[in-house]
């Protein structure tokens, strides 16, 4: 599935969030994952009402200094990976 | 350092209203009045969150059949832990599952036996297989995280494109396609259940055709049958290293087959905290890290990706539990696997009749 600019993703069920602060991971079915960084970022903001043009945009705000075209790369990629997995819906 | 658990694998009874075949239970199975009751549990949770866990698998036997499920999922949610509920579906009512629903459980994996009804039937050893299906349409219609988890083997693999195709038709985010393991009631079955070499490489042909052709729409995770590998299983991330289960009474295990290993005390939660257990029992540390394995584990490169393999597999087909694991080509014991593939390859017709004869068979029994 590609993600559009409208789209609005978001946690698919049997996805949460456990723990705080350096501890907090992502948690699903069979596993869990501890995601740092702009991953990180990407994920705390798909909340199912931002689109993904607004996540962009703050993180280019909380990143300034980084390069626009790659962050908007980088998170496409990484929202259809986990998309695949059936972690993340839009 | 030694790092906490992640996982807790929760056989809250063995009490069962399937028979399967292939059933992971050991055969010594824990009678219903030694069970833990509804605190004592909500106790192992506390302090499985406090240690750091994460999740907790509600197994069996049928969790279901313990009438205080809903309470145990509330109090492990309560926790933080994710609650998993590992079920036949047997018991399964419209209310009861609104009120697992409410009370915080995260995921549900439910099983089919077969997409066939006799064959599910015949393999379970009672007539669950409509009622599993009318369940999964509820559990689907209540938008809960679902798997479906299909067990595989020789008398089933040939279709497992209609299994997956039923899958599909019940539309949960993931499907477990999971060759069987051959311990508890399975390894006592292993000869009718064993598939050919054939049947192993053509099912993993389908199974990643289909995830090709599935990518996105349902998540399929395959288990694939060690005996035909090359390398071992990392059974359950290494002994004591990631996981733990616990038994109706409350003995604390690594893994679900542990108790066949002769000479290990296994200590309880009734006894002794589960912290204590971890990290200090003897039992954890007994093929923790890697001073109790031998050659060619010892020296080999993968003995930090697979840990040297089933410490009860070894032990089972050896009769050493130190050995390396047996399904390793580069085992000194492979030989004894060899010898079991060879036979099972050699019958022609695989093993189909074996289905219609029941005293080939040793179904799973209750616990008494």
């Amino acid at each position: 599935m590609h993600l559009g600019d409208f789209s609005r993703p978001r946690l698919a069920a049997g996805c949460r969030w456990a723990g705080e602060g350096e501890n907090r991971m992502l948690v699903f079915p069979e596993g869990a994952l501890r995601l740092q960084g702009t991953a990180r970022a990407i994920l705390e903001r798909c909340d199912g009402s931002r689109t993904f043009v607004q996540i962009v945009q703050e993180l280019e705000t909380a990143y300034s200094g980084s390069d626009a075209a790659k962050v908007r790369q980088d998170a496409i990629a990484f929202l259809e990976r986990l998309q695949q997995k059936r972690l993340v819906d839009f | 350092m030694l790092d906490t658990p992640l996982a807790l694998i929760a056989e809250i009874t063995h009490r069962c209203p399937l028979h399967c075949v292939y059933c992971s239970n050991p055969l010594q199975m824990v009678s219903p009045p030694s069970e833990l009751s509804t605190r004592e549990w909500e106790t192992v949770f506390e302090q499985g969150a406090k240690l750091g866990m994460l999740h907790v698998h509600l197994s069996g036997g049928e969790p279901l059949a313990r009438e205080d499920l809903t309470q145990l999922v509330s109090c492990a949610h309560g926790c933080g832990l994710y609650t998993n509920l590992i079920t036949s579906g047997i018991g399964l009512s419209e209310r009861r599952w609104d009120e697992l629903v409410a009370a915080g459980l995260d995921h549900i994996q439910l099983s089919f036996q077969d997409s066939r009804e006799a064959g599910a039937n015949w393999i379970a050893g009672t007539r669950a297989h409509a009622v599993k299906l009318e369940n999964a349409l509820m559990i689907r219609r209540s938008g809960v995280a679902f798997t479906i988890n299909i067990v595989v083997h020789r008398q089933n693999v040939d279709h497992l494109e209609e299994m997956i195709a039923l899958a599909e038709s019940l539309q949960p985010e993931r499907l477990e396609i999971a060759h069987v393991q051959y311990y508890g009631w399975a390894i006592k079955n292993r000869e009718g259940l064993l598939p050919s070499r054939t049947q192993v490489l053509e099912s993993l042909e389908k199974i990643s055709a289909a995830q090709r052709r599935l990518l996105g729409t349902m998540q399929i995770d395959a288990v694939i049958p060690d005996y035909y590998a090359r390398f071992p299983k990392a059974c359950m991330g290494g002994w004591g290293r990631r996981q733990l289960l616990i038994d109706p009474c409350g003995t604390v295990l690594p893994c679900h087959a542990a108790s066949v290993i002769p000479g290990l005390q296994f200590e309880n939660v009734r006894d002794h905290s589960l912290e204590w257990i971890w990290c200090e029992s003897a039992s954890f540390q007994k093929f923790r890290g890697e001073d109790w394995m031998a050659e060619p584990c010892r020296s080999c490169d993968r003995r930090i990706q697979d840990f040297g393999g089933c410490r009860c597999q070894a032990f089972m087909i050896t009769g050493d539990a130190t050995a390396t694991d047996p399904v390793c080509s580069l085992a000194p014991a492979h030989g004894l696997i060899e010898q079991q593939l060879l036979r099972v390859n050699s019958i022609a017709s695989p093993g189909k009749p074996a289905i219609e004869q029941e005293e080939f068979w040793s179904y799973r029994s209750q616990p008494k």
